[in-house]
């Protein structure tokens, strides 16, 4: 475990669980209005639903995206097509069904994708000028949504069973779960990368890049790669994709915001005890089984008396460690005091700022923090990936904690 | 897939000159220029075509004259979203100095309608433009080597000779040495690029070893691992 600058004696601060109200069994909610996806002016287009008023947008049209679900629930954000994140959301907010607006980010965006070869060479930083590499959508690849100036997506879809509970002698409790998706997709050389965040019906958000297109072609020994294509002539070399977001948490607006981790240990013994860990400074931290981080208010609370927080959970990564010169890839999340010049996790084009993450991370107070999630994906090759290469996925979770009271729904 | 189109502004009353003053012009904007000119931007959309000419402008007065001998060159125009000036309408000129090699942010406010504050400083370097991109592939194709290489692939995916760099599907990417890469020690303080050149046939020939020392206007070829 590696918690290299918050105080240690923090470090096993306990915490007593005083868990919240289970959500009341009431009766089947009607049916919610169908999903809209709002027009060229932004406004709602939705029957039924009265979300109350949200602060007023930053953006206007075709830029805002405002869009109710069928539970009742309500998100709205900018995009941009910045020069060099490429897609770029501003001032999320969610609106729980019949709840208050509840900002979580003030803004979010790729941060970069570090494409190291199993070789050692050549390795990557993809995100150059991402923007000017955005590929026009057809009508095709934006299924049941809307086009936004050619570059970007915004639809809705499934997300499976939002919740199903058998009651005796009664139907099944249940509801199909809807989410938001807002996604671009970007060419770089042979990739086709696919950058998306969906945003749900239960507040929570799911940031993810498809890798697609093609595959480099690069041969190599058999100690780096896979064999492709017929026989064993062509041995197309493994890679990681190190793909890092930048998350500018304002949740509940920018004062007050404190980022925590738990942990649980106990592991070979009957107990787990939860343990909380406040990061008063700049951190690195790395994942470990059944840790999560949460970004909370400390001052706003839910209608149960409890803060209102966003839990950023990344299990899924490959946990990539590279050279000393890219000392980037050491750790999978890293909090950061707000700066503005402090944008990629590598190659920072910003002259007289730190170049990569690692670096902006100086012990430095945290009042207005910044998070910085890095997730990677080994890719070994098979035979299925001929082209055009199937997408392979790679992302994290941002989900609600006690942001609302009860289940959304 | 358009950059804004890139014009060539006379600079005094001297002849056209192939590194004139660029601006980037309203109208045929990339995909980072807002599209809607005729509102009033609200605060978070993106700069629109007639915010990111003005902000060239403002941001190269004082560069045109070197603008104009190739010495220094505007990159690209990104909106200004520094939390602590967010009511503010800004954009962040990237500029680079080819002759100090040395990288510069200039902030302009566009309400104000001047720099508000630069930054400057050698070692970092921004992504490059699309017009550094297609300089990087001419001088690549002009390697006896290395562009004689990509000819005979191109001729091979497409069944006639390569006509010029546009021909190919460019994407440049910053190349900074690493400590097992020989060399290109240069480019530790020089503007130096990788290419990956797409084929008509949608191959990628392997350029990976292969860096375009812009500032030298030299090929490197990159040894050890």
């Amino acid at each position: 475990m590696r918690l290299s600058v918050f105080p240690a004696a923090l470090l096993s601060c306990a915490l007593l669980v005083t868990c919240g109200a289970a959500a009341p069994a009431g009766a089947l909610t009607p049916a919610g209005a169908p999903a809209s996806t709002s027009t060229s002016a932004g406004a709602l287009t939705s029957a039924g639903v009265s979300a109350p008023a949200a602060p007023e947008p930053a953006c206007g049209s075709p830029y805002l995206i405002d869009q109710v679900l069928p539970n009742g629930a309500r998100w709205r954000l900018c995009w941009e097509m910045r020069v060099i994140e490429g897609l770029t959301l501003t001032g999320v907010t969610y609106t729980p069904p019949r709840g208050r607006p509840i900002k979580v980010l003030r803004s979010t965006a790729l941060a970069q994708i570090h494409v190291p070869y199993d070789s050692g060479e050549p390795r990557f930083h993809d995100i150059g000028t991402l923007g000017e590499n955005a590929v026009t959508l057809a009508s095709a690849d934006c299924p049941g949504g809307e086009r936004r100036e050619r570059f970007v997506c915004v639809t809705t879809r499934s997300r499976g069973h939002g919740y199903l509970k058998s009651r005796p002698g009664e139907p099944n409790l249940s509801a199909q779960g809807r989410e938001l998706v807002v996604y671009s997709a970007f060419q770089i050389g042979w990739y086709t990368y696919l950058v998306e965040w969906a945003f749900s019906d239960d507040g929570a958000i799911t940031p993810r890049v498809g890798a697609t297109g093609s595959l480099s072609g690069f041969d190599t020994g058999p100690e780096h790669g896979w064999p492709t294509r017929a026989g064993n002539t062509h041995i197309e070399q493994s890679h990681t994709h190190n793909i890092f977001w930048r998350l500018d948490f304002d949740v509940d607006g920018r004062k007050n915001d404190v980022v925590e981790q738990y942990d649980f240990p106990g592991s070979g013994t009957a107990k787990r005890t939860l343990s909380r860990t406040v990061f008063t400074k700049e951190a690195k931290a790395v994942t470990a089984p059944a840790r999560w981080w949460r970004v909370v208010d400390t001052e706003s609370r839910n209608a149960d008396g409890h803060r209102i927080s966003w839990e950023i959970g990344n299990s899924d990564s490959a946990r990539y460690r590279g050279p000393a010169d890219e000392a980037f890839t050491r750790a999978d999340l890293y909090v950061t005091q707000y700066r503005a010049c402090e944008r990629l996790a590598s190659a920072n084009p910003a002259p007289g700022c730190a170049a990569s993450v690692d670096r902006y991370v100086t012990g430095q107070r945290l009042t207005d923090p910044v998070l910085w999630v890095n997730v990677s994906y080994h890719h070994v090759a098979r035979d299925e990936d001929a082209d055009p290469m199937p997408t392979h996925w790679q992302g994290f979770r941002i989900t609600p904690r006690d942001a609302m009271a009860e289940n959304p729904r | 897939m358009g950059w804004g189109r890139i014009v060539m502004v006379l600079a005094g009353a001297g002849a056209m000159a192939l590194a004139g003053s660029l601006f980037l012009v309203s109208g045929e904007q990339g995909p980072q220029a807002a599209r809607s000119p005729l509102r009033t931007p609200s605060p978070a959309d993106p700069l629109t075509g007639e915010e990111i000419s003005r902000a060239s402008e403002i941001a190269s007065a004082t560069l045109r004259r070197r603008m104009t001998t190739g010495q220094v060159e505007l990159l690209y125009i990104e909106r200004g979203d520094d939390k602590a000036a967010e009511d503010r309408r800004r954009a962040d000129a990237y500029i680079y100095d080819y002759a100090a090699n040395r990288f510069i942010v200039r902030t302009v406010d566009l309400a104000e309608g001047r720099v508000v504050a630069e930054r400057a400083g050698r070692g970092a370097q921004p992504p490059p433009s699309r017009a550094e991109g297609e300089r990087a592939a001419e001088l690549l194709l002009a390697d006896r080597a290395h562009g004689g290489r990509i000819r005979a692939a191109y001729a091979r995916a497409a069944g006639r000779p390569l006509r010029s760099a546009s021909d190919l599907g460019l994407r440049a990417l910053v190349y900074t040495p690493r400590p097992a890469h020989r060399g290109a020690g240069a480019c530790a303080t020089h503007r130096c690029v990788r290419l990956l050149v797409r084929l008509p046939d949608a191959t990628w020939p392997d350029t990976t070893r292969i860096v375009v020392d812009l500032s030298a206007e030299k090929i490197l070829t990159l040894e050890g691992r």
